[in-house]
């Protein structure tokens, strides 16, 4: 595979690299294909069938060579990488005349003004702004007037032979027809190139609006999580040693304490494990370099999530409810990093569990699809209104049905999921309406793209 | 008195409090070191009958390069250590005892917020025996 060096343009052309414009100039020879082709069709149509006396021999040839240069060109970017943008933007340039000068050697062949063709010019002054920016789209457009008008002057005066396309017609020495034709040909040309420029040109600041806009929520949610990891970082030592000295106290106290006292630690111990909880939530969820290669083992997932499901049962049996585990007969392994996988299972799970009915059923499902693997985890609990189903994914916000359910919950957990599934280059996914439960199903990929530029 | 003696290693002061009466309640005598080098200065000094050593003073790692200059020098080698790391620094991401302790010179790793009973236990399974 090619891979292009992101290289940064110079001067006035609109490419960010060398391979953006590559891809254009990919499709531009797809382009040539089919006008070469057209080329030698058009010959076959007028020449054998409609029978113009026309030169086929040198049109055959002019048709050939523009073919075998489109060959030459594929070939080219087939072997070098695209590596110099200026390098690219010369051939880009350097191939356009080309086609513009066959064009002309073409209508030369087959009319000269009197060939409609002529109006070819005007495909690749609209080529020219998809490709540049203004000033080089009205230098192709001048080029184009340039050759168009020199053929049209040059067999004028006679020092290019004229074929006939229209029998017995006067029409190439009439000069105000020629002046006329050449006048408007003119103003088409710069009027499209005009247009193309200012169309183009606006479509560009929308697009350059984009990608800042872009970048400024990539920095506002960097910021964001450089918030909460540094918030993790100062409250999760006091929060971990008030923990310890409030369970020690509990310990030391034993029978002397008065029950009011024990009760006062009890509820503190609690209150900290909850903060714990959060604490250790935001610390996952701001974890970074996580998958580079020395975190990255291989993990047999059927035996992970029959463990993770194991965990959840006690608390399943509390309510009465069932898990059902559906893995399939062969083990599934891949190489990952394990915790994160394993966070999500269990997130995923015991929020299931959390938020079912009484004596309701949990289904979880793990499956092989050969690139990737997937994981489904469905109850039938209170479920998720659909205005709620992507503020659920966001850091702390907790639906009204799931606080009155339980206080258990960080609003950490789907926050968790979504960002690792997101960093493993999977996709989650929820299906649910209020009162019938909910689905959460993710899909992890075996072989995530961008995975060795990351370790 | 006792002459069992535990070294502990940790920059939060009120830890070391919490632990120290901890096990002082357990007829262990504790001595404490509020930075790696003056933990190993006092291993040396000492040579306590265990180490509880905090993974996260000053420098992330500052826990590590402790426990593996305890292993390199003859006196201290064979002192037990019980390496304190709070749960958030790891959930597997960083090490895994189970799988880590090739290249992690340390006993058992005791997870923070510490609960009394199991840094009790924990203490007496790596007590060596009096003789």
């Amino acid at each position: 595979m090619r891979k292009g060096h992101e290289q940064v343009a110079p001067g006035s052309s609109q490419f960010v690299s060398a391979a953006s414009l590559r891809v254009r100039l990919d499709w531009f020879n797809k382009l040539r294909w089919g006008a070469a082709v057209g080329v030698l069709l058009a010959v076959m149509v007028t020449g054998v069938w409609l029978r113009i006396p026309l030169p086929l021999g040198p049109l055959l040839s002019t048709g050939g060579v523009l073919l075998l240069l489109n060959l030459l060109y594929v070939i080219r970017n087939r072997r070098l990488a695209p590596v110099d943008i200026s390098a690219e933007i010369r051939l880009v340039k350097l191939q356009m005349l080309g086609d513009l000068v066959a064009l002309t050697v073409l209508l030369n062949l087959s009319g000269g003004i009197e060939n409609p063709a002529l109006f070819l010019y005007l495909i690749h002054v609209i080529i020219a702004s998809l490709l540049f920016k203004g000033r080089e789209i009205f230098q192709i457009a001048w080029l184009a007037i340039l050759l168009f008008t020199g053929e049209v002057m040059a067999e004028y005066f006679g020092w290019l032979p004229h074929h006939h396309l229209l029998s017995a017609s006067e029409m190439t020495h009439e000069l105000p027809f020629i002046l006329m034709t050449l006048a408007s040909f003119c103003l088409v040309l710069l009027f499209s190139a005009y247009m193309g420029a200012s169309i183009m040109s606006h479509n560009r600041a929308i697009k350059d609006e984009l990608v800042l806009r872009q970048q400024d929520l990539v920095e506002a949610d960097k910021a964001r999580m450089d918030f909460f990891r540094f918030v993790t970082h100062e409250v999760k030592s006091p929060v971990s040693t008030a923990q310890s000295a409030v369970e020690t106290a509990l310990e030391l106290g034993g029978d002397t304490m008065s029950p009011q006292v024990e009760d006062m630690l009890s509820r503190s111990v609690g209150r900290l494990q909850q903060a714990s909880r959060i604490v250790r939530d935001l610390a996952d969820l701001t974890r970074s370099g996580m998958l580079k290669q020395e975190f990255l083992r291989v993990v047999d997932l059927s035996a992970m999530l029959t463990r993770v499901v194991a965990n959840q049962s006690d608390m399943a049996g509390r309510t009465g409810q069932t898990v059902q585990l559906d893995l399939p007969p062969k083990p599934i392994v891949m190489t990952t990093n394990g915790s994160m996988v394993e966070k999500i299972m269990e997130n995923l799970v015991s929020n299931a569990v959390r938020y079912n009915r009484p004596e309701g059923r949990v289904r979880v499902t793990l499956a092989d699809r050969r690139a990737s693997v997937w994981l489904e985890v469905v109850d039938e609990g209170i479920g998720i209104a659909v205005e709620d189903q992507d503020r659920i994914f966001e850091e702390f916000y907790r639906s009204v049905a799931a606080q009155e359910a339980t206080n258990l919950g960080t609003g950490l957990g789907l926050a968790i999921v979504r960002k690792f599934v997101a960093e493993l280059g999977g996709e989650v996914d929820l299906v649910s309406a209020p009162g019938s439960g909910a689905t959460f199903s993710v899909t992890l990929p075996r072989h995530p793209k961008g995975r060795a530029a990351k370790s | 008195m006792s002459d069992r003696t535990i070294l502990v290693i940790d920059d939060d002061i009120d830890l070391v409090e919490i632990i120290r009466v901890t096990l002082e309640n357990e007829g262990l005598k504790v001595i404490d070191a509020q930075s790696g080098d003056r933990g190993l200065e006092m291993a040396r000094q000492h040579n306590p009958d265990l180490i509880l050593l905090d993974v996260m003073m000053g420098k992330v790692d500052e826990g590590f390069t402790v426990a593996y200059e305890l292993r390199g020098n003859d006196v201290t080698k064979d002192i037990p250590i019980l390496m304190l790391t709070a749960v958030v620094d790891q959930t597997g991401f960083q090490f895994d005892p189970a799988k880590d302790d090739a290249f992690l010179p340390v006993d058992e790793f005791l997870e923070k917020p510490i609960s009394p009973r199991r840094l009790v236990d924990l203490v007496r399974k790596h007590l060596p025996a009096s003789i």
